[in-house]
């Protein structure tokens, strides 16, 4: 297997809506999560079209068209599943913020970091 | 009864999406839909992305490339064969420059706009006619204008037959790719096809490498007028016979 390219932020973002989103991940969901993950950026749906493209070129994804249903007027949709690099290139890529996150804890101290894995910790619920 | 957008906005919306993508981005649309002007909204900032993402997927940087050096090099030839003194004209080159760059761009939205896995014979033959089109379209609107960056007529046409015989070759020799395969991101991206071979008959690919061996060897012939001995042209014109024989043979 290769080495994955080096992933830019939003990429992590779309590779990440897809991991969460399992079987159920198309443009729409897609867009809800990266959305969910990215605010209060918003996030417009072609960015998020244009960045699945790009990384099922690189080969981190794979799509395929699933059947037409009623409530999005009889079409298909485009359903995606990360690939083995894909899950490889999104493993480095929390590594490194791992990594971020303890240097920068290290530098503004103990109580910087608990506050904010408090924070972190009352918006996932 | 869960709300549509009207019908006749699905379909002006359908036409400006590529068909590759057509039926999920309009699936999307249509699932997001909460008003009109929601959805209006959410096509103009989603549209243009989905179209300038399936140039990029349905571009193949070397060949498009070779096709920009022909088309300029086509109208260049016209010009300096019908009048020497039009390429040192104010804007002489500015204004060959146009209408090779407009079938470009006709080019390249020819190829977005094509039909994954629809592949005709007729497809290398289609694309430089719609691409010299538009540039022909372009001169148009442009005497409506700016009349002094119009070509003189029989450079235009000159240099679209001889873009449109060397751009069909080139086309011929490397078809462009519907859908881009994964991971091909490297060098040579026409060598990385795979699938069925073009399903033209073999006496057309030969016709059509012939006239375009021939139009190379009139691009030749009129660049060596210059010279002050028979001797070059002579080999020139030997050269581009012994290239159409080969080509011939090779089909």
């Amino acid at each position: 297997m290769g080495n994955p390219d080096s992933l830019g932020q939003f990429e992590q973002l779309v590779l990440t809506a897809i991991l969460s989103l399992r079987e159920d991940a198309y443009g729409v969901t897609i867009h809800a999560k990266v959305e969910e993950l990215a605010r209060p950026k918003a996030v417009s749906l072609g960015a998020v079209y244009v960045t699945l493209d790009r990384l099922e070129d690189k080969g981190l994804v794979a799509s395929w068209l699933s059947d037409p249903t009623p409530e999005r007027g009889g079409r298909a949709k485009r359903c995606y599943r990360l690939e083995a690099l894909g899950e490889r290139a999104l493993q480095e890529s929390a590594i490194t913020a791992k990594r971020i996150w303890e240097s920068i804890a290290q530098v503004w101290g103990k109580e910087w970091a608990k506050e904010w894995g408090k924070r972190w910790g009352k918006e996932a619920g | 009864m869960r709300a549509a957008p009207p019908r006749w906005v699905e379909m002006l919306v359908g036409i400006t999406i590529p068909p590759a993508c057509r039926e999920s981005v309009l699936g999307d649309l249509h699932e997001r839909y909460a008003g009109l002007p929601q959805y209006l909204l959410d096509a103009l900032c989603a549209v243009p992305l989905v179209i300038v993402s399936r140039i990029r997927r349905t571009t193949d940087p070397q060949v498009r490339l070779l096709e920009a050096f022909v088309l300029c090099l086509s109208f260049l030839t016209a010009a300096r064969y019908k009048d020497a003194n039009f390429l040192t004209e104010p804007w002489g080159l500015m204004r060959l420059a146009i209408p090779a760059a407009m079938a470009l761009v006709g080019l390249m939205l020819e190829d977005a706009y094509a039909r994954p896995g629809r592949r005709s014979p007729v497809n290398a033959i289609v694309a430089p006619v719609f691409g010299l089109g538009i540039a022909c379209l372009s001169q148009l609107v442009l005497s409506g204008g700016w009349p002094a960056l119009v070509l003189p007529q029989w450079i235009l046409l000159a240099g679209s037959g001889m873009g449109f015989l060397l751009v069909a070759t080139l086309r011929m020799l490397f078809p462009p790719l519907a859908d881009r395969p994964q991971g091909a991101n490297g060098p040579a991206f026409w060598l990385q096809q795979s699938g069925k071979p073009l399903n033209i008959p073999p006496v057309a690919i030969r016709v059509l490498k012939v006239m375009g061996v021939m139009a190379v060897a009139a691009l030749l012939v009129v660049f060596a007028d210059d010279l002050p001995i028979v001797g070059p042209r002579l080999l020139v014109l030997a050269g581009a016979l012994l290239l159409a024989h080969e080509a011939n043979r090779r089909v």
